[in-house]
């Protein structure tokens, strides 16, 4: 009774029927799209052996948003704000990989205080993204309490957003030429209090996860994935940390000033779900510390380069300048054309490396936008880490991978 | 023991409605949400239910993944063309009575994706009951939705939908 | 570096290095790159240049990018490859780099381009009865047309009847 109907995206149902090692029949099973521990919209096709996975499918496209083609249909500047959604959980980087690149074409260098205002919005995401994920991962591995802790500090992140940005999560902030607006005053007065309290939290969370037995059965020797396999699948992030390697883009090649800061890349030799698990937590610790030297060593001037064809005038410089006004209504009308060519800037996420490869053909809308994601690199290992493992720990094992739908579908 | 004594005894312990009202009330005040995760709203979604907003105060709490024990559907998230089919799916899986919310810009009309990957407003595949603005919506937003949703389902009565 | 006869073209834009490489020798170039220590495969794309009109010595109107990396020397090169014919055809080197398998399949599915030896060369991101490849600059962005209420009076007033 072997079936070898295809089902979509080329999937053939060849498993069912099959002989298996414990004396049974293999089983295919669907899994997804719409399964709440799959962390949004993957569908996995799994062939079963008893309990344990012998073939496993990811079958993606399910959050598909067409990101790309809506950015070549808009403007330089209003291409921005596509870029934040299609990693929702970590929108600074992918404004910030976007305007970089573009800004690599411009041939321009942002001053330094918006460098460091960069460097802030995207620790204290990368912090938030961290959150999410422990806080999903925990309730998915029956530790429901870490849901509501890590959501109270996340609320507090997404409070500053909105302070300095006026949105809580998608925050446009980072933009070609600089950043949408000076920090506030209240803002530095809230991230200061933040930076204080933050090891505190970590603390709290490393107490209830670290060393707590049913975690530690539930992630150590799961999913494993060695260092060699992690650079050969191309893995970046905390899945090849996790693995021992210390490759970081902020200290292989650093961007936005991040060779100033002092900071440790966070690795683990445990290669499993345990040691993505410690450099998580590893680098909230780390992007506290980072918080903290900017904080302290914020740079007076301006936040935005001073290109008129770029960038709005001031509002104050409208009142009484000519040449503001025309500016002002060039760039809203028209936009600004950047110089034909093809550049490409990656920053590290949370996940791993977002980059972005904009290619202009000289006129005021991009020719070609792509995203490197992240995501969409670290998900396909997953075959590789779930097989011969429990149908359960599929679940430690996509938690783990930590991947945003949005993020692999685009 | 007589009319009396019985009215006394009971004194102000008994309360007379209509069954309609009774049953609307009793639906209103535990409305199961249907865990239905999309893109970046299911975040806020989340957020809702949360210590710091606690979706509980209004019986929503219960986020259930099966959508045979839900009765609202929330659609949190831009839903694609690849995704649509099966959003119906799960909808006609659901048991009557079923409310759906349209959480968000792109649920509700396409938001800032007017392209050919993204279906433009769930409300071509599922009726709709609330839809909420925002990209994404804050979740005070998301509360306001569900009560207004909760004082339209007392007010159906029995038969919510004809 | 590989051989020169592979190479047809090089520069630097913005800052990147990179290479043209005649399409018939993509998997003799990029397995060289790859053994001098590229191991890493960035990303893989395609830009459809359809009435490009800023780079007319250019030739072809697929333009396939790889981007490589060295993580030990920390260098970087882009490869470019134009590919001929319509649908545009090239060989896969999902053997040679681990992540080149989605992405192949990506750029198929966006552009349509052709790998050949590709084990599963389906669509990954649009459902499977998809017609056309969105990417291409031939392919409208779609959605839906917005009513702007200006045009209010346009939208509301009923077509004159044939």
């Amino acid at each position: 009774m072997t079936d070898t109907s295809t089902i979509g995206q080329g999937v053939t149902l060849t498993a069912t029927g099959q002989q298996g090692a414990f004396g049974g029949e293999l089983l295919t099973v669907n899994f997804g799209p719409h399964h709440p521990s799959t962390h949004g919209v993957l569908r996995l096709i799994v062939d079963l052996d008893g309990e344990q996975v012998r073939r496993l499918t990811p079958v993606i496209g399910y959050l598909h948003t067409g990101i790309e083609k809506q950015a070549e249909a808009l403007r330089w500047q209003q291409a921005v704000v596509v870029t934040d959604r299609h990693d929702y959980l970590s929108p600074p980087f992918n404004n910030l990989s976007y305007a970089l690149a573009v800004e690599k074409l411009l041939g321009v260098e942002v001053p330094p205080r918006a460098q460091a205002l960069r460097v802030i919005m995207c620790e204290l995401t990368r912090i938030s993204s961290h959150l999410v994920w422990l806080g999903t991962s925990g309730i998915e591995l029956g530790a429901s309490t870490m849901l509501m802790y890590c959501f109270r500090e996340r609320d507090t992140i997404l409070n500053m957003n909105e302070e300095i940005s006026g949105f809580r999560m998608h925050t446009s902030y980072i933009r070609p030429g600089g950043v949408m607006a000076d920090a506030t005053p209240r803002f530095l007065e809230m991230l200061d209090t933040f930076i204080r309290r933050m090891p505190g939290y970590v603390d709290e969370y490393e107490a209830l996860l670290t060393m707590n037995p049913i975690f530690r059965s539930r992630t150590i020797g799961i999913g494993r994935l060695s260092a060699e396999n992690a650079k050969v699948l191309g893995a970046t992030g905390p899945m090849l940390r996790g693995s021992g390697v210390p490759w970081d883009l902020r200290k292989s090649m650093p961007y936005s000033g991040y060779e100033n800061y002092d900071f440790q890349v966070a690795t683990s030799d445990m290669c499993d779900c345990y040691g993505r698990y410690l450099v998580r937590i590893k680098e909230m610790r780390e992007s506290v510390k980072i918080l903290r030297q900017a904080l302290d060593r914020l740079p007076d001037g301006p936040v935005n380069i001073d290109d008129r064809k770029v960038l709005p005038p001031p509002r104050e410089e409208l009142e009484t300048s000519m040449e503001a006004v025309i500016h002002h209504f060039k760039l809203f009308t028209e936009g600004y054309s950047v110089p034909a060519g093809d550049a490409y800037a990656a920053v590290e996420s949370g996940r791993g490396e977002n980059g972005t490869y904009v290619v202009s053909d000289g006129t005021h809308k991009p020719r070609r936008v792509k995203f490197r994601s992240a995501s969409f690199v670290n998900l396909q290992p997953l075959e590789r880490l779930a097989m011969n493992h429990y149908v359960a720990d599929l679940v430690a094992i996509i938690g783990s991978a930590d991947t945003v739908l949005g993020d692999v579908d685009r | 023991m007589g009319v009396e004594a019985l009215a006394e005894s009971l004194g102000q312990n008994v309360l007379t409605t209509t069954l309609g009202k009774l049953i609307g009330w009793g639906r209103g005040n535990s409305v199961w949400p249907l865990q239905f995760g999309l893109a970046c709203c299911a975040i806020e979604m989340i957020h809702t239910a949360t210590a710091g907003v606690d979706i509980a105060r209004f019986g929503s709490e219960a986020m259930r993944a099966s959508p045979r024990q839900a009765d609202m559907m929330i659609v949190s998230g831009r839903v694609s063309q690849k995704m649509a089919p099966i959003l119906r799916t799960i909808y006609d899986q659901m048991p009557e009575p079923k409310w759906v919310i349209s959480m968000g810009a792109c649920a509700s009309t396409g938001g800032i994706f007017n392209n050919y990957a993204l279906l433009q407003g769930v409300d071509k595949v599922v009726p709709v009951d609330v839809y909420i603005p925002g990209c994404p919506p804050r979740p005070e937003d998301l509360l306001n939705a569900l009560m207004i949703l909760q004082e339209r389902i007392k007010a159906q009565g029995i038969t919510p939908r004809q | 570096m590989i051989a020169d006869n592979l190479i047809t073209d090089r520069g630097v834009t913005a800052g990147d290095d990179w290479i043209t490489v005649d399409a018939t020798g993509v998997r003799a170039a990029l397995g060289g790159l790859r053994d001098q220590g590229y191991r890493l495969l960035v990303f893989l794309t395609c830009v459809d240049h359809l009435n490009d009109l800023s780079r007319p010595q250019w030739p072809g109107r697929y333009e396939l990018v790889y981007q490589l990396r060295n993580m030990e020397t920390r260098e970087q090169l882009r490869v470019r490859v134009f590919p001929d014919g319509d649908p545009p055809r090239v060989e896969s080197v999902h053997d040679l780099f681990g992540p080149a398998n989605w992405d192949e399949r990506e750029t198929y599915d966006m552009f349509g381009v052709v790998f050949e030896g590709h084990p599963d060369l389906t669509r990954i991101l649009m459902p499977d009865d998809w017609v056309g490849h969105p990417l291409r600059r031939d392919y409208p962005v779609g959605g839906e047309p917005v009513e702007f209420s200006e045009e209010h009076e346009m939208w509301l007033t009923p077509p004159p009847t044939a």
